[in-house]
């Protein structure tokens, strides 16, 4: 049975992943600590933590509170800077056979073709995820997403400072977000990842204040999963890169619904704060579907829901 | 790191609103420490989603071979559901996780202080302190007597102090009274309670001019409790910033709060 997937089928270097199976960013930290415990190389792919230009310390505390089947967070891009990860992370990487994407944030356009340029060539380095979408930051982030003329603009700038795969993670907090989806495919993306959590909050009603520090947060978790759904399904619909789908997937049935919808991969994100062998698990359950349903290539299934558009 | 599962062996309220739960100790916790913690994760669906984090209590020989201990006050929802657990259910844990305590060698004096349910791990390390033949002084302190650890439960060697700040045993007032005329006895401090704790700890062995190490096991929201949510953080005073689960929970109240 075949479960490869190729990330980036119009670049060059394609971004071969040996199974469907992903992990996503700021729910896995830079795979370090779960790879001594666990077969990283099993793994289709592994998402960076979200890396800025410069070293940041992050939102205040609280940072998390659980809701109903999920959790509203709002870290604030705690991270170590892309030339700390360049410097004390890739080489642990480039000792992996699994591909490491980095995901990147910048405050301005410019900052993020200043980050792919750092990433250029880096020994460990696969491909860039380009967050335009991260609720929790007061400078760029999620607006960046939010227009399709904006996006394209940081993928475009992406491209002439660097030969990597991109991919673009967009964000659920949008009218439709097929616009964006058609503008950044046209910009040159590589890929699509379909969606970031979305902006939501708790109050604290004995406190009569807002649960975490930073007041709203990004909810994550099983209960944004039939939303993510949907519009991978209608990303899917109006671009032919790859979706790879990222918002409440826990369990290898989830992973197949949302190949079905159009995803050529999935992340395994908020699953792994629950049970940090979450990823593993849910190729190990996506295999075994495949296996009891005789698919010979996974790649079968993907956006076979479609036909009853 | 991988989950696993044990089944209650015992539960029961054990004084005021604080419970405890013994469970059969699989071998991965055969050398963990006190101080070190578990991620216990409410039922088994997805809501409530998250695991809640609780220090091995205890340990202990139990009829059916080695159990373990956890104490909680009965807050939320999670510890709702735990202590609703009945004798042979299944609870399932990730851990041992996190850096416990760390007792010097050829050290006699242990000075032990505990704010309300922050009493659960060091009952564990007041009893193999008194094992390994030390002192040990335990201030317990509390806002009435109904959250202060019965002191029948704790072996007679260890010398219990105890403070409530209604009076209703032990000294009136909080544990800082205590702490101050302990301090230059003791060796060794070893501190776990809320934040507001740890800070009058510090403040007091700062205007003593005591140089001694301060060791507080913080607490702080978690969503994963092993270092790859980011939740957990804590800023010291002088800068910077480091995640309770992993390079805690244990830390030096100085690194913290000077």
């Amino acid at each position: 049975m075949n479960l490869a997937v190729d990330l980036a089928p119009h670049h060059k270097q394609q971004l071969q992943l040996r199974n469907p199976v992903m992990t996503g960013s700021g729910t896995f930290s830079n795979g370090i600590e779960l790879a001594k415990h666990f077969e990283i190389d099993a793994l289709g792919a592994v998402v960076s933590k979200g890396t800025t230009l410069r070293t940041r310390r992050g939102n205040s505390t609280p940072r998390t509170i659980e809701t109903p089947s999920g959790m509203i967070n709002a870290i604030g891009f705690q991270n170590i800077g892309v030339g700390a990860l360049m410097r004390n992370i890739a080489p642990t990487w480039a000792r992996w056979n699994v591909p490491a994407i980095v995901n990147v944030m910048g405050e301005s356009v410019e900052e993020y073709g200043i980050l792919a340029k750092r990433l250029d060539g880096v020994d460990g380095v696969s491909a860039i995820e380009l967050n335009v979408s991260c609720p929790n930051v007061d400078v760029g982030g999620l607006e960046f997403g939010q227009d399709p003329k904006t996006a394209a603009e940081v993928v475009s700038e992406a491209i002439r400072n660097t030969s990597l795969p991109l991919l673009v993670k967009l964000t659920p907090s949008i009218t439709d977000i097929r616009p964006v989806v058609e503008a950044v495919t046209n910009a040159g993306a590589h890929a699509i990842t379909v969606a970031n959590t979305i902006p939501a909050l708790a109050i604290d009603i004995e406190k009569r204040q807002a649960e975490i520090a930073n007041g709203f947060g990004g909810l994550s978790g099983p209960a944004i999963r039939p939303i993510t759904l949907r519009l991978v399904w209608q990303a899917a619909s109006v671009t032919s890169l790859p979706i790879v789908a990222s918002g409440g997937i826990a369990n290898g049935k989830d992973a197949i619904e949302f190949l079905m919808a159009g995803a050529t991969a999935v992340q395994v994100g908020t699953a792994n704060f629950l049970d940090p062998r979450a990823p593993w698990r849910v190729l190990e359950e996506l295999t075994d579907w495949c296996k009891t349903h005789e698919i010979q290539d996974v790649r079968e299934i993907i956006g076979v829901a479609h036909h009853v558009d | 790191m991988e989950r696993f599962t044990s089944s209650v062996t015992d539960s029961s309220l054990l004084y005021g609103n604080t419970h405890i739960l013994w469970l059969d100790q699989p071998q991965v916790l055969n050398n963990c420490r006190p101080g070190e913690f578990l991620m216990t994760y409410i039922g088994d669906g997805h809501d409530p989603l998250l695991g809640r984090a609780l220090s091995i209590h205890r340990l202990r020989e139990g009829i059916n071979g080695p159990e373990f201990g956890l104490l909680f006050d009965v807050v939320g929802r999670g510890t709702h559901w735990l202590a609703q657990r009945n004798i042979g259910d299944q609870i399932s844990f990730v851990g041992p996780l996190g850096h416990g305590f760390e007792v010097r060698p050829r050290v006699n004096q242990m000075l032990l202080v505990g704010g309300g349910i922050g009493c659960a791990p060091l009952i564990w390390l007041a009893e193999e302190l008194i094992a390994d033949d030390r002192n040990v002084t335990l201030v317990l302190g509390g806002r009435s007597k109904e959250q202060i650890f019965p002191s029948q439960l704790l072996p007679p060697e260890i010398e219990i102090v105890v403070t409530t700040e209604d009076g209703s045993l032990g000294e009136k007032g909080l544990v800082t009274g205590p702490f101050k005329r302990l301090l230059p006895w003791s060796d060794q401090v070893f501190a776990c309670g809320p934040d507001p704790m740890f800070e009058a700890l510090y403040q007091v062995t700062k205007q003593a001019g005591s140089g001694k190490s301060l060791q507080g096991l913080l607490e702080g929201r978690m969503a994963c409790g092993f270092g790859i949510c980011y939740s957990c953080a804590v800023f010291p005073k002088k800068g910077g910033v480091r995640l309770i689960c992993t390079d805690g929970p244990q830390f030096d109240l100085k690194e913290i709060y000077s």
